[in-house]
């Protein structure tokens, strides 16, 4: 493992430098929350690293809400454009992971995805201060990146300190060798002294992990419990909006003139309609056990495919919640 | 390279429109534009409506793609409407195709009811095209009345086959009808097969599933032998969307036929 050193005076450049090449992505504050937003040179540059992921979910930059995936009667190539998500966090590289393992690795591919993500470079940021809704220790995730992305960096001191996890990522810090110094063994000291206690807060903030057998658990509930845990539920649908491990879709066909265009559209499975077959049938026409299909989806089935949660424990779904439903507590429960 | 666009319909024409039922339509497409094993399924597209998932009728080693379909809905209701010469598109095929090899030296149970003979008859089609590998073909099929009886022109040629059994019940006669009175159950008393060896195929609306699964389970059937077809909500047909998502299995890919085994164990199977 070899890290760099960008400088904080040099920051601005490096930045400005990749939106030579492609969009730049990076997170501002704004109360109490970060956003993404694009860099523009002739704006201010004030980037905020520390805080926890941004309120929105990043899978519009992969997966966006509304794309056109086919046309006929003729199709024409999809097209997407270069860009550098800078400074987002691990628990969203987890919706990547996700999505890489639906749409890239499992046949047959998804061009728009491939499109989109072979022309977007991910560089990460470590989290130092996780908040109370964080969770991603208990899904298998430390607050810092160790893969999926093509380069991450620490903020300390004197900068950011970069590592690269792919060639991609090396290739942008060779490209901007000028910029870059050589990290210290102090430098190297300071972020294990960061991730630590962030590893430590998050252990505070979670201190009971869930169980083994997890999935059984999910699989035994009765109807009185599916019912409680929901209770409370408005049906708002923003947890499923929110959360970046989320891939449902729908395709829709709309006309154009004499050809129609196929549309994929977020779904979420907390639609009444969502598993309703033609002519009427529903087998999950009760909220109750659409609401508990998204325990099963994350913890149970996805699982069962992948070695891993299809959660990323960001938390999103938690504070979009009207009703405070923090699914932490109901996985606890088992 | 660029990838194969899973999302993309081949368009294809209309060749030939069949009505078999007040409500049933054979659509004969023009040539075959995917090839399929007896079992998959497609997704057909009426252009500017939408699409939804149907398992081809016709053989699979026909000449012309063929899809018997019920008007129920939204993409149903444009696709009766459409004349012969107008375009349609398909994409597929998608899910797991019939075990056929390891139905060789067997007797072959079919069961179906409804409209769900349409995936039932690309199976049959398929297994006369090697009819010596089968010791014996049966079809139980059942419809509401005999209107609702689909393929009525073709069943008296089959029934002449050697080989090939067919027995048929309406749930509700008319003076005409001269065959068995009653739901398909009626025409399960007697199963004239090697229970523990032969493969039972059903496929029909979600309560005759039901009844008929239980009646085959009770006869001693193999669990791991009864295959059914799983009617899901289905969007995108390869595995992404988790719309046909039951229990574990995703309808479009691992099925859409799964068996007895496969599905026991979830509540509801059928709904
Ligand atoms: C593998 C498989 C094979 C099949 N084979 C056959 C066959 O051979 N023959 C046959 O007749 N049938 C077959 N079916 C059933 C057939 O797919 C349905 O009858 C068909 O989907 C009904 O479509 P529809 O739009 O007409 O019905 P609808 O009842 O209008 O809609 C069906 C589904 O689409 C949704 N939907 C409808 N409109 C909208 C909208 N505007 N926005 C969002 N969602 C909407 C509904 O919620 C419902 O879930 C098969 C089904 C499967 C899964
Ligand atoms: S379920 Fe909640 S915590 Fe998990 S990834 Fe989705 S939004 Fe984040
Ligand atoms: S099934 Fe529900 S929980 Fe799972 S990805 Fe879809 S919307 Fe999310
Ligand atoms: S955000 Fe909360 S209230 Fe809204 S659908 Fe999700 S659980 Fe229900
Ligand atoms: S239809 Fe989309 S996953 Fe099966």
């Amino acid at each position: 493992m070899k890290l760099y050193l960008l400088p904080s005076d040099k920051i601005l450049d490096f930045v400005a430098k990749l939106s030579e090449d492609g969009l730049v992505f990076y997170p501002v504050s704004e109360d109490d929350k970060t956003h993404l937003v694009k860099f523009d040179k002739d704006k201010e540059f004030e980037p905020d690293f520390e805080k926890v992921r941004t309120a929105e979910n990043i899978k519009h930059f992969l997966f966006p809400s509304r794309a056109v995936v086919a046309k006929f009667p003729k199709d024409t190539a999809v097209k997407a454009k270069k860009q550098y998500l800078f400074g987002i966090k691990n628990c969203d590289l987890r919706g990547v992971d996700i999505y890489d393992r639906v749409f890239l690795n499992a046949e047959p591919v998804d061009p728009l995805y491939k499109k989109k993500r072979e022309n977007t470079i991910l560089i990460s940021a470590d989290c130092p201060e996780p908040e109370d809704c964080c969770f991603c220790n208990l899904v298998g995730l430390n607050p810092y990146a160790e893969a999926v992305c093509d380069l991450n960096f620490t903020k300390i001191d004197s900068g950011l300190l970069f590592e690269a996890f792919t060639k991609k990522g090396e290739k942008i810090i060779d490209d901007n060798s000028a910029l870059f110094k050589e990290a210290t063994k102090e430098d190297e000291k300071e972020r294990s002294r960061i991730r630590k206690n962030a590893v430590k807060k998050l252990n505070k903030i979670n201190e009971k992990p869930f169980k083994e057998d997890l999935a059984e658990r999910l699989e035994k509930v009765d109807e009185k419990f599916k019912h409680e845990i929901r209770e409370d539920c408005v049906e708002c649908f923003a947890c499923l909006h929110a959360c970046p491990t989320c891939y449902c879709f729908l395709l829709s066909d709309y006309k154009k003139g004499k050809e129609f265009e196929r549309v994929r559209t977020w779904d979420v499975c907390y639609y009444a309609a969502y598993a309703r077959v033609g002519g009427g049938a529903n087998p999950r026409s009760s909220l109750d056990e659409r609401f508990w299909n998204r325990f099963l989806c994350k913890f149970d089935y996805f699982k069962a495919y992948e070695g891993i949660y299809s959660c990323s424990g960001c938390g999103r779904c938690y504070r979009g919640c009207s009703a405070k439903i923090d699914i932490r507590e109901i996985l606890w429960k088992l | 390279m660029e990838a194969v666009n899973p999302y993309y319909s081949i368009p294809v024409k209309i060749k030939k429109i069949i009505p078999e039922t007040s409500n049933i339509t054979t659509f004969i497409l023009d040539g075959m534009p995917i090839q399929f094993e007896a079992g998959q399924f497609a997704e057909l597209t009426v252009p500017g409506v939408g699409e939804a998932p149907f398992t081809p009728s016709s053989s699979p080693h026909g000449d012309d793609l063929e899809f018997t379909i019920m008007k129920v809905g939204r993409v149903t209701s444009a696709l009766f409407e459409l004349k012969e010469g107008d375009q349609v598109g398909v994409r597929g095929p998608f899910g797991k195709p019939y075990p056929l090899k390891e139905f060789k030296g067997k007797e072959i149970f079919i069961v179906g009811g409804g409209v769900g003979f349409a995936p039932l008859r690309s199976l049959f089609l398929a297994l006369l095209h090697n009819i010596k590998d089968y010791k014996k073909i049966y079809i139980r099929y059942g419809a509401r009345t005999p209107n609702d009886i689909v393929y009525k022109h073709l069943i008296p040629e089959w029934e002449k086959i050697d080989g090939v059994d067919i027995l048929l019940t309406v749930d509700v006669g008319d003076d005409s009808w001269q065959g068995k009175v009653g739901v398909v159950t009626v025409i399960l008393d007697e199963i004239p097969v090697d229970v523990a060896s032969s493969p039972a195929i059903v496929c029909g609306p979600p309560l005759m599933m039901k009844f008929v699964t239980q009646r085959l389970v009770e006869a001693g059937f193999k669990h791991s032998n009864i295959y059914l077809s799983m009617e899901k909500n289905m969007s995108c047909g390869i595995g992404k969307c988790n719309h046909c998502r039951v229990g574990k299995f995703y309808v479009c890919k691992d099925g859409p036929v799964l068996t007895w085994e496969d599905v026991k164990d979830i509540e509801e199977p059928f709904l």
